[in-house]
């Protein structure tokens, strides 16, 4: 098997995130709403404190009854009560909505990974959609749960507060401004580079779990060829890497922090001084003094809000840029409609690259019989499992055409082509859930027992799933009862089995099973697959001693292609092999 | 500015593992400088934060109120002055608790991994992998929580005096409500803590399981695009998604009453203090401006609470987070250095494996094939003295020496041989014995198609335990490394069962020239390895029973016959059946 090029999958653009943002909060607008009234309307509740508090020093300073001070205080206390009922509410409100919009998204991107043209999830691999599984999705839900709406509140509240403010008198915009040029320096600055420095920061720490989760796994190689000191030099520069960029974050939060305090600082300040001097001319009374001093503290913690959850935001969005990227990939197949007349496969004057002038199949010509088993062989890398997806529909030839009953096989719908080709690969996989479970997603989730254990018959795989305590019933996958390579080979074949198409591209399918096992449950599948084609490959001469033919592929050419017999007399590379391997 | 120390350091040091708690102190003891600098900025940090509403009482009283201009000039440029000794105490307090985070969580994984690579084959016998790699992804945050934490405690606890100190010298009543009244309240909140941290546990626990799905329908999406069942498992994760959704909507419902509990409870401390101050006030006991730092006060005072609460859950994870770091650490390796070990045998001296009856000729290749199978490998980890068992090389027992000695030596290559991530060139040539010695190594493991299938070649980045090579190509990379290590002796087992018969031919003819002049013994039941060795060991129940050529043995022992060409009896069988 060759490594192909790594495809990496499209990240949405910020127009395409805006847009999908502004459709999903369109589907919940009575939500939204009310969710954001009931926050203003608690913001609001809240603001009743400096007021009363200004009003009670402006009292004390003119003479006041205790009765009037138990008045004032109960006002306060109903502004309480009052606040933390529609906190309770508000918030409710907006978990429910958080989690609603939440499995939306997490459930659009999974449907949109099972939706990926097959050539991609083929070549891509599984790194790049796995990073996004795990990584993005759980950063998303921090931030969709908590960061998204602690900021729309912040917003809220310091609007709201500002509003307040400046409800006391015009005079106290001017203090507040005093501390807008310091922040929204300081912000500019610091978000041009908070998102790069965080991420590198947190590629640090999976560079180090990586490297120490490595150590631990491969011990024994490391003991057994003395790569001790590689390996600590290796964890240690994966700290020096952590190191360096905690420090530049550290370097940057030195900056900030200090820049945003000081924005914070001034407005207080400046309102004591400037409402102080407003005072001495008796342009304004004691109280609205004492009540803008506290709105404008009290403005502090929610643009803190605002300020700090802003480079959380902008890794939230990154990330759902990526999940949404997802849903464009373009889809490789290009359905035209036509029909195929029979089950002949071939192949016509292959080419196929995976980079630009880089061909690794040179004019491939092979034809199929309906019916007829043929067995690939040759020296790894030569193509042959390139071949093989050709002839599985996997991917487009650069020249030429494989066709099944003249029809090219990306000309298929997916649905429709599983029908006439199957491929399975030694790359198994092996389900959470039940062995029934892990079967019948080939006939997608029905099928009675019998046929499922027909199908494990014909992979040699029914003894063994009998023998297990809870049977079909047996919870396999990770985190249940450990199935080994061979077992989880034995499965994929048996889905083959089930989904029983027309022809089977067999690529080292029966790899892992041992040798001397692999052999009688090659002939029992052939038993059940009898008059359905089937093309292996495999790396086992046995393989190709019973297949109909074989065909042998050597630097991206069919060098040698007749039946066993016939190549062993034509004393080519196979009739070599042959003769080493049987020992004579 | 806070001087960082330089990290990593050169040596993690030697760490008392004896408990949790000595592992803690030692942790501090290592780094009690920084830990200091760190706390003295907390409480300058959070003391002049406390005192803000006082200064702020006094500019108002003293000078709106008196309508003195120099007097509110003087408080409101001392409010100015300790806003900015706030501001270089807060962030010389965060520079020095990073530190003091980062110290903490280095060192630690630092000494883990020194101890996974000094325990080598031993670890895994004795504790699952998963264990040692979540010190490495949770475990270094909790430690490193519970060092940061430290500065801000501080703090919490001086502030805290503090203002109680100035609560109590204006107004007893005052004072022991704040005092008392503080902590009622914390923990008048605690009821409402444990079944939120219930609902959030089980929410977080079917997060996983989610999380778990869908990595399990990308992992098998080949399957899933290639045969059918999309339906299936979107269904599925639709409706555990659904069911998280519920349980996180529980969660919010629990939380949402927290959250303007948090509300209530301090604002009802504010409250209670302004409706107290405002009396005094009224009856002159108090002037306005102090009555609006009381409020000042009451709001502050919350921040101290939080920070012990928060203070108690950190060091509560890092204790258990120590735990697991004690328990990796106490291990000792099975095979240890005797106490005093032989002199190292000659080259070419004779490797003799007393309970099979194997001897191992120097300087040839020996094949080794056994029935049942698993026979071999126990041999092979008996030669490389992985496991117990009576091994005489040359004069002397592989027990009697020195671990190091046999490992430099004897090298063992097995077929779950790990491929580390880092530059390809490094990872194979670990010997550093240089690219003609690296190009022939790979030569013989006929790996050149794999190199030539990278774009930057040699130099060419392996990810992750080589997850982006195939298993055939992931096993000839492999061999190569053991053949560039080029010791004296070489065990390899199964090196050839994951890679094609053309290739294996190819692999087992290069073989011989590469060890030439070294030993080499390889297990398996190839009839194209075993054609081209010098010698083959038929071992039956753990015993040699035949040794010979390939040839010889195939056509004078029915049974090796039998074992080897299972395939070709079965046919005739199959044909006379």
């Amino acid at each position: 098997m060759s490594a192909a090029a790594p495809t990496i999958l499209p990240v949405a653009t910020g127009a395409q995130v805006r847009r999908y943002a502004v459709r999903l909060l369109r589907k919940y607008p009575r939500a939204t709403s009310l969710a954001l009234s009931l926050h203003a309307l608690a913001a609001l509740a809240a603001l009743a404190g400096p007021r009363l508090l200004g009003d009670l020093v402006e009292d004390v300073e003119q003479g006041t009854t205790i009765g009037r001070v138990n008045t004032v205080i109960a006002v306060l206390a109903a502004f309480l009560l009052a606040q933390t009922v529609l906190t309770r509410f508000a918030r409710y409100l907006s978990f429910t909505l958080g989690e609603r919009v939440l499995a939306e998204l997490r459930e659009d991107f999974v449907q949109n990974s099972l939706a990926l043209p097959v050539g991609v999830v083929e070549s891509a691999g599984s790194g790049d959609l796995l990073t996004r599984t795990s990584r993005d999705v759980e950063q998303l839900g921090w931030s969709v749960r908590w960061a998204l709406p602690e900021w729309t509140i912040a917003v809220l509240t310091a609007a709201l507060t500002f509003v307040a403010a400046i409800a006391v008198g015009w005079w106290v915009a001017i203090p507040c401004l005093l501390g807008v040029p310091p922040l929204v320096i300081g912000l500019r600055w610091y978000l041009r580079r908070a998102k790069d420095g965080y991420l590198r920061e947190n590629a640090s720490y999976a560079a180090i779990s990586a490297s120490l989760t490595e150590t631990v796994e491969g011990a024994r190689t490391v003991e057994a060829l003395g790569l001790q000191d590689h390996r600590l030099r290796r964890v240690d520069a994966d700290i020096s890497e952590s190191f360096a960029a905690e420090r530049y974050t550290l370097f940057l939060r030195t900056v900030f922090f200090p820049s945003v305090e000081v924005a914070y600082l001034i407005p207080t300040v400046a309102t004591l001084l400037f409402g102080g001097y407003l005072y001495t001319q008796g342009a304004v009374s004691l109280g609205d003094v004492t009540a803008a001093t506290l709105y404008v503290q009290m403005l502090i913690d929610p643009v803190d809000r605002i300020v700090s959850i802003l480079d959380e935001l902008q890794v939230g969005a990154a990330s759902l840029a990526r999940l949404l990227g997802v849903a464009h990939v373009p889809d490789d197949r290009e359905a035209t409609g036509r029909r195929p007349d029979g089950e002949q496969i071939e192949a016509r004057d292959v080419r196929f690259a995976y980079s630009p002038g880089r061909d690794v199949l040179h004019s491939v010509d092979m034809s199929v019989g309906v019916g007829e088993r043929i067995a690939m062989v040759g020296p790894s890398g030569a193509g042959k499992s390139t071949l093989g997806r050709l002839l599985a529909g996997i991917h487009p030839p650069r020249t030429g055409a494989v066709t099944v009953g003249g029809v090219g096989l990306t000309e298929l719908p997916l649905a429709e082509l599983r029908g006439h080709v199957a491929l399975v690969t030694q790359e198994h996989h092996v389900f959470v859930g039940t062995l029934r479970e892990n079967l019948a997603l080939a006939v997608d989730g029905r099928a009675d027992d019998s046929r499922l254990l027909a199908a494990l018959e014909a992979v040699d795989a029914r003894e063994w799933v009998e023998a297990l305590p809870d049977g079909l019933d047996t919870v396999v996958g990770s985190g249940g009862r450990a199935l080994g390579a061979a077992q989880a080979q034995q499965l994929a074949l048996a889905r083959l089995v089930l989904a029983d198409p027309h022809t089977l591209v067999l690529d080292e399918a029966t790899s892992l099973i041992d040798p001397r096992a692999a052999r009688h449950l090659e002939r029992s599948l052939a038993a059940v697959l009898h008059g359905r084609t089937v093309i292996a490959i495999a790396h086992r001469l046995f393989s190709a001693h019973d297949a109909d033919r074989v065909a042998v592929v050597e630097n991206g050419e069919i060098t040698e292609f007749g039946t066993h017999e016939e190549l062993v007399d034509r004393s080519g590379s196979y009739a070599k092999l042959w003769s080493s391997w049987h020992g004579s | 500015m806070g001087r960082v120390r330089h990290l990593p350091l050169e040596h993690p040091g030697v760490a008392d593992h004896r408990s949790p708690l000595r592992f803690l102190w030692w942790l501090i003891r290592g780094q009690w400088r920084t830990l200091v600098m760190a706390m003295l900025f907390g409480i300058v940090w959070m003391v002049s934060q406390a005192v803000m509403p006082a200064v702020i009482g006094l500019a108002i009283d003293e000078g709106i109120a008196a309508r003195d201009t120099d007097a509110l000039l003087r408080w409101s440029l001392t409010l100015l002055g300790i806003g900015l000794v706030q501001a270089a105490a807060g962030t010389m307090r965060h520079r020095f608790s990073v530190t003091n985070w980062l110290t903490a969580a280095y060192r630690t994984v630092q000494l883990v991994a020194r101890q996974a690579t000094d325990l080598g084959a031993t670890l895994p016998k004795r504790v699952a992998t998963g264990e040692v790699v979540s010190i490495g992804t949770n475990d270094l945050a909790h430690l490193g929580n519970a060092m940061d934490i430290v500065a801000r405690a501080a703090g919490a606890v001086v502030s805290f005096l503090v203002v109680a100190v100035i609560l109590l010298t204006t107004s007893t009543t005052l004072g022991l409500v704040v005092l008392i009244g503080v902590p009622v309240l914390l923990l008048a909140v605690g009821p409402l803590l444990k079944p939120l941290q219930r609902r959030n546990l089980a929410q977080r626990e079917m997060m996983g399981e989610l999380a778990n799905l869908a990595t399990d329908i990308v992992s098998g999406l080949r399957v899933l695009r290639g045969i059918g069942g999309e339906r299936v498992f979107h269904d599925r994760y639709v409706r555990e998604s659904q069911e998280v959704r519920q349980a996180g909507v529980a969660v919010g419902r629990l939380q949402s009453v927290l959250d303007a509990l948090q509300i209530l409870l301090p604002g009802i401390f504010v409250v209670v203090v302004v409706w107290l101050g405002a009396r005094f006030a009224v009856q002159g006991q108090i002037s306005a401006g102090e009555l609006v730092a009381f409020y000042g006060y009451a709001a502050f005072l919350m921040i101290p609470l939080r920070t012990a609460t928060e203070f108690a859950n950190k060091w509560i994870r890092a204790f258990v987070a120590a735990g697991r770091v004690v328990r990796v650490l106490a291990l000792r390796p099975e095979v240890s250095a005797p106490d005093s070990p032989y002199a190292e045998p000659p080259v070419g001296a004779e490797l003799v494996d007393v309970r099979s009856g194997l001897r191992v000729p120097a300087y040839q290749i020996t094949a080794i094939v056994s029935d049942p199978p698993e026979d071999s490998t126990r041999l092979a980890d008996r030669l490389g003295y992985y496991a117990e068992g009576e091994v005489r090389w040359g004069e002397v027992p592989l027990s009697g020496l020195r671990p190091e000695v046999v490992r430099r030596r004897i090298v063992v290559s097995d077929s779950d041989s790990a491929l580390f991530s880092g530059v390809l060139a490094d990872q194979v040539d670990i010997r550093g014995r240089g690219p003609g010695s690296l190009d022939s190594a790979l030569h013989t493991a006929s790996a050149e198609d794999v190199l030539e299938a990278l774009p930057d070649g040699m130099a060419t980045m392996v990810t992750e335990r080589g997850r982006s090579f195939s298993g055939g190509q992931r096993q000839r990379l492999v061999l190569a490394r053991a053949l560039a290590a080029d010791p004296e002796i070489l065990v390899l087992v199964e090196p050839t069962s994951a890679v094609d018969a053309h290739t294996e031919a190819r692999i087992a003819d290069r073989l011989r020239a590469h060890r030439a002049g070294r030993t080499t013994v390889v297990t398996t039941t190839s009839p194209l390895l075993l054609d081209r060795v010098d010698n083959v060991a038929f071992l039956r129940d753990g015993v040699v029973v035949a040794f010979g050529t390939h040839r010889d043995l195939m056509r004078e022992v029915a049974h090796y016959r039998h074992l080897v060409t299972r395939e070709e009896l079965s046919e005739e069988e199959a044909a006379g059946v």
